[in-house]
């Protein structure tokens, strides 16, 4: 049960952390 | 064996599952269905299928493909509304099953439609399939979530409803990644990744679908006693749908939603050409680009960060804090912008795109403690109509003001000071709304046999 807990929030979690990293590399921009 | 699958019964939890499975379960349907807000990243390229490089005689102009996203959310609303109740019926697997089949066929057919120039078949797919898609999949988490968290209704869907919000973030680099892979001299791409899209978002909301259980009737997590002395504005009864909505209350709340919607929508739609009017030669469009990423980040994490708030400090009071620190920093974008402050004015729209999302996810807690569990997720629905008039009352509102400033003379960079006042006096309504929340009358209770279910 513990894997799977693991397993799913890493399925969702990885592409969220991904979406927000480039809309953070995008949002730098308005600070340069 | 399928039907078997899929029917509520077959999701009832065993004993010692694990209620932290049923949020990431959520989010894989709300972080999937969370692309229709990055629709636009489509727009420009569905506007030169013919021309590639640009647009040519024939191709689809930006106006007709705008209808796309107008028809897939006005179908969200409706179809929330229309089918809350079946939802509750058969349970969150078998909706979440029909949310993905919809929602990934609705961007399978739109592929067909691009592939043979059809608008009717963009409209018909990701607008009308995609939409009912996006309702059913919007709605389907939620009561279970608030089942599975009695202690904390607010975190258990603001977690839910943010990756609705983070659903835009992944798409709109996805959506660009994919028709660059696809592009060729030929063709730009945009039906492939239509057929690609579709497929994914297929799968990844199959995850939320295997996964989903619903407790049993008599559950209770572990060492948790619901409250002794209930508070004055969290019921222990339940209303069924077809009561509530004749209430007070559920068309307070539906106000309360409104206007919240009402003032974020117009400014995230004109976000980007607002910042480049208001700080004219300061800000660029990359800038402004990276301005609404941001505050689309905000709106994210305000839906997580406020309806976990709420557990706390109750869910009138999370919307008071939104309606009163709305209207002073609403008041305040006008002499921000005259000041020229870009970095108070970012913040000052961080903050109230973090309210707006923070909306979204603390209505359904509020509808539990108003109306009780039982049919929550099929008032939830109903409610979401508020959301359909705020989507069109929100953009108009901005853009007809602006245009009808600029029209009378008004510096572009000052043509958005009465909007904001106007969107002070939105917020002051849904104060109002808020302030004259009271319970329930218990004449409204759903009985069972006499006794209050």
């Amino acid at each position: 049960m513990r894997g799977r807990l693991v397993f799913l929030w890493l399925l969702v979690g990885i592409p969220l952390a991904w979406g927000v990293l480039k809309t953070l590399e995008n949002a730098l921009k308005l600070f340069q | 064996m399928t039907s078997a699958f899929l029917d509520r019964q077959s999701t009832v939890a065993g004993p010692g599952f694990n209620r932290f499975l049923v949020p990431p379960a959520a989010l894989a349907v709300h972080l999937s269905i969370g692309q229709a807000y990055a629709f636009s990243t489509f727009n420009l390229p569905l506007s030169r299928l013919i021309g590639i490089s640009q647009s040519a005689p024939g191709d689809w102009t930006l106006k007709e493909l705008g209808w796309v996203f107008s028809i897939a959310i006005a179908v969200l609303g409706s179809s929330a509304a229309l089918f809350g109740r079946w939802v509750e019926r058969v349970g969150p697997r078998q909706s979440m099953f029909v949310a993905a089949v919809c929602f990934g066929g609705g961007f399978l057919v739109s592929a067909v439609g691009i592939h043979l120039h059809a608008l009717w078949l963009l409209y018909l797919g990701y607008g009308v399939l995609g939409g009912c898609g996006l309702g059913i999949g919007y709605i389907s988490p939620v009561s279970t979530l608030i089942k599975w968290f009695p202690d904390r209704p607010g975190m258990a869907t603001g977690m839910a409803i943010m990756g609705f919000g983070g659903g835009a973030l992944i798409a709109a680099p996805l959506s660009v990644l994919l028709m660059k892979h696809f592009a060729t001299a030929a063709a730009n791409g945009v039906f492939e990744t239509f057929v690609t899209m579709g497929v994914i978002y297929f799968m990844f909301m199959m995850v939320g679908v295997v996964t989903v259980r619903v407790p049993a009737d008599d559950w209770k997590p572990a060492g948790w006693v619901a409250p002794a002395q209930p508070k004055k504005l969290i019921t222990t009864a339940n209303v069924s749908v077809d009561v509530a909505w004749k209430t007070p209350q559920f068309w307070l709340l539906w106000g309360v939603l409104c206007m919240n919607v009402t003032a974020g929508i117009g400014v995230l739609g004109q976000a980007s050409p607002m910042i480049q009017e208001i700080f004219s030669g300061k800000v660029t469009a990359a800038a402004a680009a990276g301005f609404v990423g941001l505050i689309s980040l905000f709106n994210m994490v305000g839906r997580f960060f406020w309806a976990s708030t709420s557990d706390y400090i109750g869910r009138r009071n999370t919307y008071m804090v939104f309606f009163l620190l709305g209207i002073l920093l609403y008041a305040s974008v006008p002499t921000l912008g005259h000041l020229g402050s870009i970095p108070l004015f970012v913040a000052a729209f961080c903050v109230i795109l973090s309210m707006y999302g923070g909306g979204f996810a603390t209505i359904p807690a509020y509808l539990r403690d108003m109306f009780g569990t039982y049919q929550v997720g099929a008032i939830h629905g109903r409610l979401l109509t508020a959301w359909s008039v705020a989507g069109v009352l929100g953009p108009v509102l901005v853009n007809y003001i602006r245009q009808f400033q600029i029209d009378n003379g008004v510096p572009k960079a000052q043509a958005y000071s009465i909007t904001m006042y106007i969107m002070c006096g939105l917020l002051f309504i849904g104060f109002l709304c808020n302030f004259a929340m009271r319970a329930v009358n218990a004449k409204y209770h759903h009985q069972v046999g006499g006794k209050p279910l």
